[in-house]
């Protein structure tokens, strides 16, 4: 039989400076208080037992990367001591071009992590400026240049849609030809309570229209087309072999056990979090997700829509929910914006731009 | 207490809107101690929560005063009444109860349009009309000029009218003094028939239907069997009562009373307001006449968002007739929105109401079409049809003439708005009448309007081209020829039969293009490219594009957080669930009304 798999997501709510675009849990810390989170984050993962076999780990933050190689070792110490790892576990951190030495590099790979993913989001000085990064375009480029001294698969993130940014795949070409296996590219979201909010609604900062992000997506897809990355998801591009095994993982249904403050987790058919402030997460407050047919339905649908795999008519129906019987249905598959292939629907890639729509006209009725 | 009618009193309050109906009512309780201090709160007659709202009153309520005077005891029976042009019908009604009226003026603004017409209502129904001049507290108060005018555009003698402020509760006790002294008390038999008139009704969920009646004969009480007059439907009273304000069971009801009366009245039809009530056992040979019945004026179509809240649309929209005779609705089906009904109102503020009503009492998700009048339609053929819903206007080719629904229409103004209602209109196809200087102050212009333009934003303009100062009133005046067109809306090719509106030929391609702008900004892009078109038949006369929508994505679908995700296309999916279909394309029930709207842009 086969071993069941398991996958670790970590998260470093630690920034050196929060970007003004960023809705996530993560805020500037002093020593001490990364100690005693790093702390608590070791008691989590001994507290959790598993027979599981872990397939990936993954890093994410906030800013990873500004931990002490110290406190990363001790999450390490913890990681061994308690999991079995797969032959070929992909290990992800999360890294930012500012301050990261060719030393820390080289004993992250010690440590066993083999996938870098770095928060490039522009290579225009003046831009990454405005969004409150602390890097530059010289910074992004040396350490892509560093890191592929150590490190086979790297990702780069990048932001469609900030004011300016017309040519963003032009940046995809230079990491390209640095030796960025990887790339995310996310149209920027706008969300309320972070500064950046402020600034579109008084006009100080000017995002790129919708008619516009749409054109700069379908330029970026077509140059990473011409270069062989596969979209193998609404905002992720590799290189065969490339791609993220830890975020398919949370496409496919796969388990996940994530630790660390608003961590989420899907183990056996359950949802669940961690909270998401620091004092309820260590008084180990834990947020259970509604979870039910319905919802599986749903998840299952949409996950399954928005990247390569498809989804599966059959889990589906088992589900209770005939897609075919939807009043949409028939309409979309004439039209080709979906399609049916061995008993998987699939969203036509050209549609990912408009998913939302398409998804949630093929949502059941309550 | 008195039993003598000659101890009673019958009246009401009528005035323009917004002169102070209200507040004296609720000093005449106050004063006669109707109703103690704590329980005491402004506007204590109009107990809907949207006339509080609104500041106006909706619904004729009666109440019960008991007031001492020279050292008798007399009842005075007050029943409150709209102002609002668009209720005329309700003050009809509680007219057809009195004796007699108090006709309160503004002492600053003075006679206003409806202040006139309710004057003309009341001595039609032969009621002795009390004027009575209120707000003298007002720094701008005339009240040496505002009699002048009572007694030269009205011709009601002023010379000794109380001049009270009711806010302040000043000389409110000469009121009740005029009550007595200048309104007669009713006639009648209490010993003859049976024989009273139902003048409102509602519906209540432990006593079925409940009448407010008007006794004008004989007497009523528990166990009687009551006979309905027209609709010849015998129930069992269960239960006489007086509103103080309040209902307070009694044990009769006697001529010359005005109280109400319940029977377990469980079919609301069977209560029809203006009917004539007498003994079952006993009955009298002619019903009282009532009132007549008044016609809708105005009508649109009203639909659940949620088609299948088509049954209980029905039950409120029965229940709401039940004390709205004027009311009148009939099923209608319409390929965009399903099955609903066309409704037919006084006026646009009534439909409002109704409108209002349905969503906050009865908590129905309604789409009204917009307003449209009723045209009379001649056929080549010789038939004539009679039409409110444009979607049901035949083909050109079929049609001979359309006639349209005329107004007589009263504006009284300061001089210097004169040229501007004129020019207004003047741009709503009016016809000139007569313009008369009634003071320095005040002019009273007279035009031949198609209520058609009335109905679309007469009055919303006239208010903002005078800064409120114009009053305006109007009154059926026939039907008239006109050239009338159709304009479609096509969508995606299709036509919107609820969009579809008839207007006169002169404006029907800026009225087609103005409709056209607007959906487009109303409807929210879809997959494809949508044309939206207005035509006349096949002539296509304004159009506008929605280009395809380009991005709806949310990007970022990582770190695990897959519920998150999942509400955002659930919230996305409860909206589409309120938009409508027209073909392939999707409208969001707002756009219906959209037509309405046309000049906020302007």
């Amino acid at each position: 039989m086969k071993n069941k798999e398991i996958s670790i997501y970590i998260h470093i709510p630690f920034c050196e400076r929060k970007c003004d675009y960023c809705a996530f849990v993560s805020f500037c810390a002093s020593k001490n208080v990364q100690d005693e989170y790093v702390n608590f984050l070791v008691k989590e993962i001994e507290d959790f037992k598993t027979d599981a076999v872990v397939k990936t780990i993954y890093f994410g933050g906030g800013t990873p990367s500004v931990l002490s190689e110290e406190n990363l070792q001790k999450i390490f110490d913890a990681l061994n001591r308690n999991y079995k790892f797969k032959k070929n576990v992909e290990i992800t951190i999360e890294v930012n071009p500012n301050s990261l030495s060719e030393e820390k590099l080289k004993f992250y790979k010690g440590l066993g992590i083999n996938r870098l993913s770095i928060g490039v989001q522009s290579l225009n000085d003046e831009t990454l400026k405005k969004i409150g990064r602390l890097h530059n375009k010289e910074m992004a480029i040396n350490l892509v240049k560093k890191a592929s001294l150590y490190f086979d698969n790297i990702s780069a993130d990048l932001i469609l849609g900030l004011e300016n940014e017309k040519d963003v795949y032009k940046y995809a070409e230079i990491l390209i030809d640095l030796g960025v296996k990887h790339i995310s590219a996310y149209m920027l979201e706008v969300h309320k309570n972070t500064p950046i909010f402020d600034k579109v609604k008084n006009k100080t900062f000017l995002p790129l229209d919708d008619e516009e992000v749409a054109n700069e997506y379908k330029k970026l897809v077509e140059f990473l087309k011409s270069k062989d990355f596969n979209q193998y998801e609404i905002s992720n591009f590799a290189l065969k072999g490339y791609e993220s095994k830890h975020n398919l993982n949370y496409w496919t249904f796969g388990d996940y056990i994530g630790f660390g403050v608003s961590a989420h987790s899907y183990i056996s058919g359950k949802r669940f979090a961690n909270a998401d402030n620091l004092k309820d997460y260590y008084k180990k407050i834990v947020i259970q997700d509604e979870n039910n047919f319905q919802t599986e339905i749903e998840e299952r649908l949409f996950l399954g829509l928005r990247c390569e795999s498809g989804v599966d008519l059959k889990i589906l129906k088992k589900l209770g929910y005939d897609i075919t019987k939807n009043e949409n249905y028939e309409k979309f598959k004439k039209e080709n914006i979906i399609f049916e292939k061995n008993d998987k629907i699939f969203l036509n890639k050209e549609n990912y731009l408009v998913s939302d729509y398409i998804i949630s006209h093929l949502l059941p009725d309550d | 207490m008195n039993n003598n009618l000659d101890y009673i009193r019958n009246f009401c309050i009528i005035a323009h809107i917004d002169h102070g109906k209200s507040t004296l009512a609720d000093r005449l309780i106050e004063l006669t101690g109707t109703v103690s201090k704590r329980e005491m709160q402004d506007q204590i007659l109009d107990s809907m929560e949207l006339e509080r709202e609104k500041g106006i009153t909706i619904k004729l309520a009666p109440t019960r005063l008991v007031y001492e005077y020279k050292g008798e005891e007399y009842i005075l029976n007050l029943i409150d009444t709209p102002g609002h042009v668009d209720f005329t019908y309700e003050v009809s009604r509680s007219l057809a109860a009195c004796e007699g009226a108090i006709l309160i003026v503004d002492a600053s603004q003075g006679v206003e349009a409806q202040t006139l017409a309710n004057t003309y209502l009341a001595l039609d129904n032969n009621l002795e009309i009390v004027p009575v001049i209120n707000k003298i507290d007002l720094p701008s108060a005339r009240v040496e000029e505002v009699k002048k005018e009572i007694e030269e555009v009205i011709g009601l003698d002023a010379e000794d009218c109380p001049c009270i402020s009711a806010k302040e509760g000043l000389n409110v006790e000469d009121v009740l003094k005029a009550i007595i002294e200048k309104i007669p008390a009713p006639k009648g038999d209490k010993n003859g028939k049976l024989k009273c008139l139902i003048f409102d009704s509602h519906y209540d969920n432990f006593k079925g239907a409940i009448c407010l009646i008007r006794v004008f004969d004989g007497k009523v009480k528990k166990g009687d069997k009551i006979l309905m007059m027209q609709t010849n439907k015998i129930f069992e009273v269960t239960e006489v009562g007086i509103f103080v304000p309040t209902t307070k069971e009694v044990d009769i009801l006697k001529a010359g009373d005005v109280g109400y009366l319940a029977g377990s009245i469980k079919t609301i039809q069977d209560v029809k307001v203006g009917d004539t009530i007498t003994s079952a056992e006993d009955p009298v040979e002619n019903v009282l006449p009532g009132y007549k019945e008044v016609q809708p004026v105005v009508f649109c179509g009203i639909f659940p968002v949620d088609g299948a809240k088509y049954g209980e649309l029905k039950d409120a929209l029965d229940k709401l007739r039940l004390n709205d005779a004027s009311l009148q609705f009939t099923p209608e089906n319409s390929t965009a929105l399903g099955y609903g009904f066309r409704c037919g109102f006084l006026g646009l503020l009534h439909l409002e109401i109704i409108t209002e009503r349905l969503e906050r009492e009865f908590n129905l998700d309604i789409i009204t079409t917009a307003p449209s009048v009723s045209y009379h339609v001649y056929k080549t053929s010789g038939d004539m049809l009679e039409i409110s819903n444009p979607s049901n206007l035949p083909p050109q080719v079929e049609i001979e003439k359309i006639e349209e629904p005329m107004v007589k229409v009263n504006v009284f103004t300061p001089p210097e708005y004169v040229g501007s209602i004129m020019d207004l209109c003047q741009d709503k196809r009016g016809v000139y009448k007569n313009m008369t200087y009634l003071d320095k102050r005040r002019v009273e212009l007279n035009y031949d309007l198609p209520l058609g333009e009335i109905i679309y934003d007469f009055f919303d303009s006239l208010k903002s081209r005078t800064h409120g100062y114009a009053s305006f009133d109007y009154e059926p005046n026939g039907y008239a020829v006109s050239d009338l067109v159709r304009v479609d809306i096509l969508l995606n090719g299709e036509k919107c039969d609820a969009l579809s509106l008839i207007v006169h030929k002169d404006k029907a391609y800026s009225r087609g293009r103005e409709l056209a702008e607007r959906l487009k900004k109303i409807i929210p892009r879809q997959l494809f490219e949508v044309p939206i078109q207005a035509c006349i038949g096949n002539k296509i006369i304004a159009r506008e594009t929605i280009s395809a929508l380009r991005k709806d994505v949310l990007a970022k679908c990582y770190g695990g957080d897959i519920t998150r995700k999942r509400k955002l296309l659930e919230k996305q999916k409860e909206g589409k669930k309120r938009m409508r279909k027209i073909g392939s394309v999707e409208i969001p029930s707002e756009a219906f009304m959209s037509i309405l709207k046309l000049n906020d842009e302007e």
